[in-house]
């Protein structure tokens, strides 16, 4: 499975649905984008996710920082 | 009488025609987010209640605090309560803060304990509340944490709303925006490379969500703050299983767990209160495992969009408040202020003018309160006679009484709201005062004015006219 938002191949199922086989959700192991297999395709295709909101390995590693990690005090 | 839990919360409202109940399964996107944001659209829209969503177990609830109405329910006062009332009220019994808690041994939010395979989706029916939210939000928690420094002092126990990411079964994301009073509690604990422990409240007594979302001094108790605007009635507590902190003894769900000291991984967007999404940002996780939760637990969220939303009655007079104490406490001639615009970004204080010049000074005092210097971008001053909560009194001021060449200042460089989209670089802003007030010596008034009065009777006649309007169609 490919993540919708960042293209990446490295995800996971984050969890079948608690009662029936109704739906699963699967999560994303570089950017954390979750989605379940039942929304639409806007959001499930990566070829039709938004391209505004697509995201790379390199624009997450240069997001910003929230809160900023203080350096260790001795 | 304050209510005890949610639950209270919910039969009374659902009495006073402000919950319905959704009974047809509905699957989580888009339906539970759509009806959030339809609930707000209606005027004195109710709480929203749905019975069966698709795959999940439990119930969901939204719009709990959703409109004028319930504000007003959730202050125990008639539901059609005019804005400027609850205002008063709620000042009122601000004023009766500290009132202590009570401490108990145990409470419902014990019903049930679960330690291992910890799941969030097996008690929390998440979804995606927004489209491009980057996934499945919990909006409405309240989330408990103390001050590494003082982890006796009961006073600087936070209680807070922040926004939270679902992560992973057992993992979430939390947004701790530096002046956010959790993040001086984690800065202590991330300065020594431990981790924060935290306890997240779901489903509580309206008012401790009400108080959660409140901004009040870092050494203020936000309980013993719930405790004064229940009517002095203490708010519950008992103590969370893994740590010192105390938790809503009613609650529907109490996750427990610890903030990973020096972890930051990618969160968001999220459709934010202003109305618009913030980007991605790396930010802090939270590892949870305990969950407690009572029996059938309803899990409430709420929808935040383009205002106005629940976010915006949840935020708007426990913005108010805690702004006009800090204000009038300097100046006594302030009447009311109406923070209700995102916030409190926008803000209206209706003031006496003591002298030339004193309007102006009065929004530089809001800009140097804790919540006002990051929060407050465009402030309006007006006279004592105007009421700020009504705008069409407010406009008229602005259309009269502005020259804008010496009324209209603007303060450059200044502390902003990093998820003011107009903030920029985010969280820097210019501030603007509009000064709308009539000129008082020594400031020049070349034109002075005398006011159009009412004319005698009018309120006699406003009643007869009230009741022949009500009298229609009976």
């Amino acid at each position: 499975m490919t993540c919708p938002r960042c293209d990446s191949d490295k995800t996971h199922v984050l969890t079948e649905s608690p009662v029936g086989k109704v739906w699963t959700v699967y999560i994303c192991d570089q950017c954390f984008f979750s989605w379940r297999n039942t929304e639409s395709a806007e959001i499930t295709d990566p070829a039709k996710y938004n391209p505004k909101w697509k995201l790379t390995a390199e624009k997450i590693a240069n997001l910003q920082v929230i809160p900023p990690v203080p350096a260790l005090k001795k | 009488m304050p209510y005890k839990d949610l639950r209270e919360f919910l039969t009374r409202l659902e009495a006073e025609g402000q919950l319905v109940r959704i009974k047809e399964e509905v699957m989580p996107e888009p339906h539970i987010g759509a009806a959030g944001r339809a609930a707000s659209n209606l005027k004195n829209g109710p709480a929203v209640l749905f019975e069966k969503v698709a795959g999940y177990k439990y119930q969901v609830v939204t719009n709990v605090h959703g409109s004028w109405a319930n504000h007003a329910l959730m202050m125990d006062m008639p539901k059609d309560t005019p804005v400027k009332d609850q205002f008063h009220e709620l000042n009122r019994r601000w004023d009766a803060f500290p009132v202590g808690v009570k401490r108990l041994p145990t409470g419902p939010c014990k019903e049930v304990k679960v330690t291992e395979n910890i799941n969030l989706f097996d008690v929390l029916p998440l979804y995606r509340i927004n489209k491009y939210d980057g996934g499945f939000f919990i909006s409405k928690a309240s989330v408990v944490s103390r001050d590494p420094e003082f982890p006796d002092d009961f006073s600087k126990q936070n209680v807070g709303t922040y926004r939270i990411q679902v992560k992973g079964k057992d993992l979430i994301g939390i947004q701790a925006l530096p002046f956010h009073d959790i993040a001086i509690q984690l800065r202590k604990a991330e300065e020594k490379g431990e981790p924060l422990p935290v306890a997240i409240a779901l489903g509580n007594d309206p008012m401790i969500t009400f108080m959660a979302s409140t901004p009040v001094m870092y050494g203020q108790s936000e309980y013993e703050f719930a405790g004064a605007l229940r009517n002095g009635e203490p708010v519950e507590l008992v103590k969370a299983e893994t740590s010192n902190l105390e938790v809503p003894a009613g609650a529907e769900v109490i996750l427990e767990g610890v903030i990973l000291p020096g972890v930051r991984t990618c969160e968001g967007p999220f459709g934010e209160f202003p109305g618009s999404y913030s980007g991605a940002r790396l930010q802090c996780e939270i590892k949870i495992h305990t969950i407690t939760h009572r029996h059938n637990p309803i899990f409430e969220n709420l929808y935040l969009g383009m205002p106005w939303t629940e976010i915006d009655y949840l935020m708007a007079l426990n913005t108010s408040v805690p702004l006009y104490k800090q204000l009038k406490a300097s100046f006594p001639e302030v009447k009311a202020i109406n923070a209700m615009y995102t916030h409190g970004i926008g803000c209206i204080i209706s003031t006496k003018v003591r002298f030339g010049g004193f309007g102006k000074a009065v929004a530089m005092r809001l800009l140097s309160t804790p919540h006002g210097m990051p929060y407050a971008k465009v402030i309006i001053v007006v006279d004592e006679f105007v009421d700020p909560f009504n705008l069409e009194q407010v406009m008229w001021a602005l259309t009269t009484r502005v020259k804008p060449d010496k009324d209209v200042s603007l303060i450059e460089n200044c502390p902003g709201m990093p998820l003011d989209p107009s903030s920029f670089p985010a969280g820097m802003h210019t501030k603007m005062i509009i000064d709308a007030t009539t000129p008082v010596a020594p400031e020049p008034n070349p034109r002075e004015t005398a006011l159009l009065e009412n004319p005698e009777g009018t309120a006699e006649w406003e009643e007869k006219l009230r009741q022949l309007v009500a009298g229609f169609g009976k």
